[in-house]
């Protein structure tokens, strides 16, 4: 017992350091900025795809390039989408080796086609190198990771994130939920998030 | 039906305290975040366009706040109900049509990251119209009923003995 409690002391470390990692790799942007962007998304949602490919690279570019904020990446898989768990739980894998975005930029692009076969493992791989893909699938089933995306699960469940994709802006304790940003939406949160720069 | 006795004034009360309370609630709700959510929330209808979306996302809640007030106040209460009744009608009418759509929305009442658009947020929405119709209407009626004033009325004739 006492060997188990001095081997879990031990490796707590490796963990923390573990899922700093992954809290960077998840992270766009510097956290020094004074407005922190919180994105609640699914990997098979449509609407997180199209916010991902259109809206996210405006809102990179209006705020996080000219340092006003920063964003931190959460997993919120809807029980509705079969593959979206496993998708989240193999892109915080990928968060540990700093490959976040690349996984989560292929994840969204092939949506439809991993969607509809449930080959959710092919698609990721496809960005990473044989040993990248080694340890990304272990990973995926470590306990820790699991965790990391359920304790993401369960800060949107706090925060009654409504719907995905759901941005959370604060600074300070000023802090907005943001259900459904899109395009046709984007002055009304530009608007916002301005308001909170002031 | 008489609308001015005990049963039916303590019926105008509760529905005029009630209305008044979830007005001025709902009031504040939209005004202590940015006016930007509840924009968020108008704008997810897609009824307005943009510029008329930020003006009613502006003054709504005031308005709702004077509502809410006039009504528990009780002066000028065919003002208040027949305000109340419109408004909610309106609001009801954007409900039915986005859960006929079958629009994932919030509905907005009570600010913008309020319930998704139910059967629920329906039901409670079209009882509080049907409180607020039947205030009014005893609003209407309770002021006919009272008629012209005693002066206006003419005396009964005093010939008139039955013979």
């Amino acid at each position: 017992m006492k060997s188990y409690a001095v081997a879990l002391v031990a490796l707590l470390p490796c963990l923390a350091a573990s899922l700093g990692e992954v809290d960077k790799a998840k992270m766009i942007g510097n956290p020094g900025a004074p407005v922190r962007i919180e994105l609640f998304s699914d990997f098979q949602c449509p609407g997180c795809k199209a916010f991902h490919e259109t809206l996210l690279p405006v809102i990179i570019r209006d705020y996080v390039v000219p340092g006003k904020a920063y964003i931190f990446n959460h997993e919120f898989p809807l029980p509705m989408h079969p593959y979206s768990r496993e998708a989240a739980n193999l892109a915080t894998a990928a968060a540990t080796i700093g490959k976040y975005q690349q996984v989560a930029d292929v994840l969204f692009l092939n949506q439809t086609s991993w969607g509809a076969t449930g080959k959710v493992w092919d698609t990721v791989a496809s960005v990473l190198n044989p040993a990248e893909q080694k340890k990304v699938q272990a990973l995926a089933k470590d306990p820790a990771i699991l965790a990391q995306v359920q304790q993401d699960v369960d800060a949107g469940k706090a925060q009654n994130v409504p719907q995905t994709p759901t941005i959370v802006v604060s600074r300070g304790t000023k802090r907005y939920a943001f259900p459904g940003p899109d395009q046709g939406n984007y002055v009304l949160l530009r608007s916002l998030i301005d308001g909170l720069l002031k | 039906m008489d609308f001015s006795n005990r049963y039916f004034r303590w019926l105008a009360l509760v529905l005029r305290i009630a209305l008044g309370g979830i007005f001025i609630y709902a009031a504040w709700a939209k005004l202590r975040d940015p006016w930007e959510l509840y924009a968020l929330a108008i704008n997810s209808y897609e009824v307005l366009p943009l510029w008329a979306v930020e003006l009613v996302a502006r003054t709504l809640p005031w308005l709702e706040l004077l509502i809410g007030v006039g009504l528990i106040a009780g002066i000028g209460l065919r003002i208040w109900s027949f305000a109340v009744s419109l408004m909610l009608a309106v609001f009801f009418a954007l409900m039915v049509r986005a859960f006929a759509k079958g629009m994932q929305i919030s509905c907005g009442c009570f600010g913008g990251t309020g319930d998704i658009i139910s059967k629920w947020t329906l039901l409670r929405d079209g009882s509080m119209l049907a409180g607020s119709l039947l205030l009014t209407w005893m609003a209407f009626a309770r002021k006919r009923q009272a008629g012209p004033p005693a002066s206006a009325v003419p005396d009964p004739a005093p010939d008139r003995i039955p013979v």
